[in-house]
């Protein structure tokens, strides 16, 4: 029987960095990762396989990153686990015995399930390289193709796939703005006008009611009867936690599918932790189950896993939810609640935005338009959201929003920020965003 | 009492989520095909429906989960799914709740054991409560 102090089920962003962690709090234990994939990919590259990266190959997470940092590896599906004799078996033969369990066992996409789902060329985005190599070639000289979900996924395959295959390429979305989950009508209605301008077509407030073809797709019928041919299908509604291996030991499941997990990312189990996709979140505002998955949030996750194996040293406070997203030159944040889901949640809420030139002067190279929107609590001040749409500094600037989001800062707080500018690189300091929006908003409240 | 109907083609399935339904308080009626499951969803307005998806003819649990919500206007009594299907079909992904595409609460793999069972009917009907936890 083989033994390690940790055992790490799982090798994507929350395995990883649950290993690597656990060596840097605790270099003396041993840690073994498990996974039952040769090659893991970069999970938030997978969209631009299809054209910006061009092969699965290229988006790998090199396994240098254990070895560099003391992590022993085994490629092997774990098939179960015993939790009284605390052992794992894997399906090549091997027992495995652990003094602490993470599992990081990720998530499995979901499938709708209307009539056609099973015909040939209906791709669920599997994190797998073999899958991405198929569904590469299968995809070759489709002239049309739908995307159903027009969430960041759907969005990011429909650009990508625009520009490699030069298809007709329709976003199927159920409610009326895709990308609306995450930012706010105005930040919706400027993504899709430039999936427009790239020939991409958003076809919102519709569901796809059936897949048509006999063996292979022909297209789709959505549920106001109209019908879009297609060759192929992708599916990107979302993805659900991957918990056979903990619901088979008894391990309880939450209400968004994950495992149950106390705020050290510890299971009912005192051995055994979870995080990433596969664990249950708590929504950092008002704590509601909450469902996402990022890897940002696996990896946050991971690293507070991993540093309370043998000892509570961290808490998580709960899941704000901060990504991005680019179409063309143009990227769109956001972390936290936009002004619409701040107000189905109840909160009394006040907004301030503020758009400039991301230069000075204007006509400094690189010059693009940056927006930035703000929601706060009325009363408090306290800051509860932000969106961001301009030029990429988008994706580091929502970082700094999150970080106030996280240690509860106020407008106040926010427009009197000392920021750094400079003409090649940011906004004037007379005009920049994040803190223009606050002083908006606080106006506003007056 | 609240009321739960099984819909569920599979009469050993069906006998054994009633017993310990009624051991815990629970009344349970039962439905055989999805037919005569839409109509008892109907008649008897349950407070919870148990509903399998793999029926004679297919994933019939899937429709009759969405006519429930669009048919007869019932968006807010839950219903949990349990189902074999991704243990029979094994699918290399998932089924799972989504509020257009698969209008239900939860999706659970069979089998399940009995007190899971009990505890996650009675926690999406609201009656389940949290043992105290010891002081910290």
């Amino acid at each position: 029987m083989r033994e390690s102090d940790v055992v790490v089920v799982g090798g994507s962003a929350a395995g990883i960095t649950a290993a690597i962690t656990a060596r840097r709090h605790y270099p003396d234990r041993q840690v073994l990762l498990i996974r039952k994939e040769e090659q893991v990919l970069i999970p938030c590259g997978i969209p631009y396989v299809f054209g910006t990266v061009g092969s699965p190959d290229k988006d790998l997470i090199p396994d240098a990153v254990l070895s560099k940092n003391g992590v022993e590896l085994l490629i092997d599906e774990v098939t179960s686990l015993d939790r009284d004799k605390s052992t794992l078996t894997t399906a090549g033969g091997e027992t495995v015995a652990y003094d602490r369990l993470v599992l990081a066992t990720g998530s499995l996409p979901a499938m709708p399930p209307i009539p056609g789902f099973e015909l040939e060329n209906v791709f669920p985005v599997f994190k797998d390289v073999s899958h991405l190599r198929l569904m590469q070639e299968s995809l070759e000289g489709v002239s049309d193709l739908v995307i159903i979900g027009g969430g960041f996924i759907g969005v990011e395959f429909a650009d990508e796939c625009r520009k490699a295959l030069q298809a007709n390429v329709s976003i199927v979305e159920m409610l009326a703005h895709c990308l609306m989950l995450a930012y706010d009508a105005e930040f919706c209605s400027k993504a899709e006008e430039l999936l427009r301008q790239r020939g991409i077509a958003p076809v919102t407030g519709a569901k796809v009611e059936r897949v048509m073809g006999q063996k292979s797709v022909e297209g789709v019928r959505l549920d106001n009867g109209e019908t879009i041919p297609a060759q192929a299908v992708i599916v990107g509604i979302g993805a659900t936690a991957n918990v056979k291996l903990a619901e088979s030991t008894g391990l309880p499941i939450g209400t968004t599918g994950g495992i149950v997990v106390d705020r050290t990312m510890r299971t009912t189990d005192r051995r055994v932790f979870a995080c990433g996709d596969c664990a249950e979140k708590l929504s950092f505002f008002g704590g509601r189950p909450s469902a996402l998955k990022l890897a940002s949030i696996a990896t946050a996750e991971a690293r507070i896993a991993g540093a309370n194996l043998y000892g509570t040293r961290r808490e998580n406070i709960g899941t704000v939810g901060v990504w991005s997203t680019v179409i063309g030159d143009t990227a769109f944040a956001t972390a936290g609640l936009t002004e619409s889901v701040a107000e189905r949640h109840g909160y009394n809420y006040v907004v301030g935005a503020a758009e400039s030139i991301n230069r000075h002067p204007g006509g400094m190279p690189g010059s693009h338009p940056m927006k930035v929107k703000l929601v706060f609590e009325k009363r408090t001040g306290v800051i509860l959201g932000g969106q961001v749409m301009g030029d990429k500094a988008a994706g580091e600037v929502i970082n700094a929003i999150s970080a106030c989001i996280q240690r509860r800062m106020t407008a106040e707080d926010i427009a009197m920020f000392q920021t750094g500018t400079h003409p090649a690189l940011t906004a004037s300091p007379i005009a920049y965003q994040f803190v223009n929006a606050a002083e908006a908003a606080i106006a506003a409240a007056q | 009492m609240a009321k739960v109907l099984i819909i569920d083609d599979d009469i050993d399935f069906r006998k054994a989520c009633r017993i310990p339904l009624e051991a815990a308080g629970l009344e349970v009626s039962e439905a055989a095909d999805p037919d005569t499951g839409f109509d008892k969803v109907s008649e008897e307005k349950p407070d919870l429906v148990i509903l399998d998806v793999l029926m004679p003819s297919g994933y019939e649990g899937f429709n009759l989960a969405r006519r429930i919500r669009e048919e007869l206007d019932l968006e807010d009594m839950p219903i949990l799914m349990l189902s074999a299907v991704h243990e029979l079909k094994k699918p290399p992904y998932r089924f799972a709740p989504d509020a257009g595409y698969l209008p239900v609460d939860a999706f659970i793999d069979k089998p399940l054991p009995p007190e899971a069972l009990v505890r996650k009917v009675q926690e999406m009907l609201g009656l389940y409560r949290e043992e105290p936890g010891e002081q910290l």
